[in-house]
């Protein structure tokens, strides 16, 4: 009993710290974007939080994790625990109380949430928010934690994704994709001739306070997804996804000063992003050197794929689909080559990597994960916005997107002394 | 160009009787240089197109005096001298370049004489720059210009000027002693530059740490070359894919050759020469002075290419090149030009920091 109370304050913490990355996202997207827009960039966080909360308590939870399926639907999706109702305390002999799982299951829903909407940024009307937060908490995002975590036909191949490179960044990253093709560049983003512009964000301090945030909270992402005290090893989880995220903001840096000649500050911060989402699949299953290399790899990523996606003109704020889609893919192909046999048998999940005796087994299941997951989830998103935009439309005015969102969709500007309404036309 | 063409050329250039013609005359000149660009060696070709503007200049001026006599202020009552700056006073004007200028006229003889002074020359200088201008010379955006009260003195006041700059290195006065290093007369009396010139030098050699400051003042512009070896080309808005070759080639370079030059007592403004001068003063190896030369030659001509000519038919050069105007015999040559220019750059910096101490 006392181990039980012990897992449930754990897992209660680390649930906080990872909706604490909400305030990480909020600054990341603010930050990164024009002051026009930051109310709306900052606010809509908290509503969608609000809603997805609400959505994955009435159906997301039972999709994802709900056990009355029977064995061949079960592969695909869970079914059951539909507007959740949990007991009130923890019965005999559970590890922990089914509440504080689903708090936990619940954050890491929205973060995967947050993730997608930077795809959104500065362009998007405020009721695609409102009805992309239900088909993707429902359903979308729910599907492929099943498929992963909730004993779906993924998690029965040994796919080994400890705390969400694939099923928490890839999927949200893909939903950004699928949403930043067909919301089409911000104005003023590429020039006639297809050169790119730089669109700055309206506050670097946000921006790298928001990836301290993020940082701090990705030990209750990734050492909370441990959900047993045991015998400790939730520590050696935190201390991997430590060397991860360090490996890529130091690479990130250093790749941009050599390549551009500068050090760019965008980059080495989204570089220690890109090392959390690569060490999130692998931090139980690796060794401390391969967790520095993983991120590493990571940091350099990041610089190129962001390299990547502005030359084919997508126009991607935040740097989501390179972050969190780019670096989600390594992360999990990493486990592929990286896996200790020790590790993934402590685990209970898959087997050893290429590096370490176990063969192209493990990269395959790995390579497979990221493909159907990434696919499913693009395919998810971009039928449900194509419908959004048939019906209704995705995007602002041209003259909204120009005064801002803060003014288009709320009425009222989040610098309101700063950007005075009779100014409204001039470029921000 | 012929000898008969040069001799024909300057007596239309001292026949031209008002602005307008010289501007005409220079517009002809300029397009006909412009035609042979690519089949000239460049040096002489800049050679001939700063020739072109330095007697446009100096015609100019003996048309203010010209107007100052019409006026009825009449002719100037003191010996002056009319110095160029920037890329005028290094003969290294392009087809565009603005004005950068100063006038110097001998001390007055009292306060009635200064007032007097101080306001034929305020005049004389406001209608050479508006002269200047209709022929095609757009002002120094930095006010670095003769109409400038500022530019424009009795040597007394430009010698204590200098010293002051010198006694109070700050990033302001080290600036402008850096355009002091290329001044050139260009019309007046050659004795009031010399004394002006001459202070310039006697104030370098007492104070050797001002050539630390100015390396300080010109380190910011880096060759556009990358630890790789590759060119950095500007990545954003309307000139993404250009080689900005104004400030990440051509002067850094200019900046080098000023720098040896200064420290070493050289007079030359231009820098094909500074490094000749180098060369024979034995402070640059042989090897070095002639890779040297043909570096600042191949940016000169990526210079010149780099100008446009708007709708309005003004030229405009923002010294960007886009990356397809670089033809492929070209980016060897570059690279390794690139390559010296932070060779030479990392060598001063070492070498001063030694001396003076980093900070």
């Amino acid at each position: 009993m006392v181990e039980m109370g012990l897992n449930a304050v754990w897992i209660m913490v680390a649930a906080v710290l990872v909706l604490l990355m909400q305030g990480g996202f909020i600054l990341l997207e603010t930050g990164s974007t024009r002051m026009k827009n930051a109310g709306h960039v900052a606010g809509k966080t908290i509503f969608t939080v609000g809603l997805i909360s609400l959505v994955y308590w009435a159906v997301g939870y039972g999709f994802a994790f709900g056990g009355d399926a029977g064995e061949g639907l079960n592969k695909i999706l869970g079914l059951g625990n539909f507007f959740f109702d949990p007991s009130i305390s923890a019965a005999e002999g559970d590890a922990y109380p089914s509440s504080v799982f689903f708090v936990f299951q619940l954050a890491f829903a929205a973060v995967s949430m947050s993730i997608a909407w930077g795809g959104f940024a500065e362009r998007a009307k405020l009721s695609v928010y409102l009805i992309f937060t239900l088909f993707f908490g429902s359903v979308i995002y729910p599907v492929i934690a099943h498929w992963i975590w909730g004993g779906g036909w993924l998690a029965e191949d040994g796919s080994q994704d400890y705390a969400g490179s694939t099923v928490v960044h890839l999927t949200g990253a893909m939903a950004a994709f699928a949403a930043t093709i067909l919301l089409k560049p911000r104005i003023g983003k590429y020039n006639k001739d297809g050169s790119a512009n730089e669109i700055l964000g309206h506050n670097q301090v946000f921006t790298s306070l928001s990836v301290l945030l993020l940082w701090v909270g990705w030990f209750g992402f990734n050492a909370g997804s441990a959900l047993t005290i045991g015998d400790g090893f939730f520590a050696y989880v935190a201390f991997t996804t430590q060397l991860g995220a360090a490996g890529g903001a130091v690479a990130a840096l250093l790749i941009s000063w050599l390549v551009k000649g500068k050090a760019d500050i965008g980059v080495t911060l989204n570089g220690a992003l890109a090392g959390l989402v690569a060490i999130t699949a692998s931090c139980a299953y690796v060794e401390p050197w391969a967790a520095v290399v993983i991120g590493l790899i990571a940091g350099v990523l990041v610089f190129f794929s962001q390299l990547f996606f502005e030359k084919i003109r997508v126009d991607d704020p935040i740097a989501a689909l390179s972050v969190h889609g780019a670096a989600g893919v390594w992360g999990t192909l990493a486990n592929g080559f990286f896996a200790t046999p020790e590790l993934a048998e402590k685990v209970g999940v898959g087997q050893a990597g290429l590096f370490y005796g176990g063969g192209g087994h493990q990269l395959w299941v790995q390579f497979l994960s990221v493909v159907v997951c990434g696919a499913f989830a693009f395919a998810a998103s971009f039928i449900v916005l194509w419908v959004i935009k048939q019906i209704m439309g995705l995007r602002v005015t041209e003259e909204q997107e120009i005064v801002g969102l803060d003014l288009s969709e709320h009425g009222s500007y989040g610098y309101p002394e700063a950007l005075k309404k009779s100014n409204t036309t001039t470029a921000l | 160009m012929s000898i008969l063409h040069k001799e024909r050329l300057l007596l239309d250039i001292k026949g031209a009787g008002n602005p307008d013609s010289l501007r005409s005359i220079r517009e002809e000149e300029q397009n006909r240089l412009e035609a042979v660009l690519s089949s000239s060696p460049i040096m002489e070709w800049v050679e001939e197109l700063n020739e072109l503007q330095d007697a446009l200049i100096a015609r100019a001026l003996e048309l203010v005096m010209a107007e100052m006599a019409r006026l009825g202020l009449g002719a100037p009552p003191v010996p002056y001298a009319y110095l160029l700056f920037g890329s005028g006073g290094r003969s290294e004007q392009t087809m565009s370049s603005d004005q950068d200028s100063g006038l110097i006229y001998e001390n007055p003889a009292n306060e009635a004489d200064a007032e007097r002074l101080s306001r034929y020359f305020g005049t004389f200088a406001s209608t050479a720059v508006q002269y200047l201008i209709s022929i095609g010379y757009p002002p120094c955006e930095g006010n670095v210009i003769a109409s400038n009260p500022e530019w424009c003195m009795p040597i007394g006041d430009w010698e204590r000027k200098l010293d002051g700059w010198f006694a109070d290195p700050s990033w302001e006065n080290v600036r402008y002693l850096l355009i002091a290093a290329d001044a050139r007369l260009v019309a007046g009396d050659a004795e009031l530059a010399a004394r002006w010139t001459n202070r310039f030098r006697r104030d370098v050699l007492g104070h050797p740490v001002i050539a630390r400051r100015m390396m300080e003042n010109t380190l910011r512009h880096k060759a556009l070359i990358g630890v790789f070896g590759q060119l950095l080309k500007e990545r954003y808005g309307e000139t993404a894919g250009t080689l900005d070759i104004k400030y990440g080639a051509y002067i850094p370079m200019v900046n080098v050759f000023r720098l040896l030059a200064v420290r070493s007592g050289i007079r030359e403004t231009s820098t094909i020469r500074r490094i000749r001068a180098l060369e024979q003063a034995g402070i640059l190896p042989s090897e070095e002075a002639l890779l040297a030369t043909e570096a600042i030659a191949l940016f000169m001509q990526l210079r010149m290419l780099a100008s446009e000519r708007s709708e309005d038919g003004i030229r405009i050069v923002n010294g960007k090149l886009p990356a397809a105007k670089l033809k492929r015999e070209w980016k060897a040559p570059l690279k390794n030009a690139l390559k010296l220019c932070r060779k030479l750059q990392r060598q001063i910096e070492r070498e001063l920091r030694s001396r003076f101490g980093g900070r």
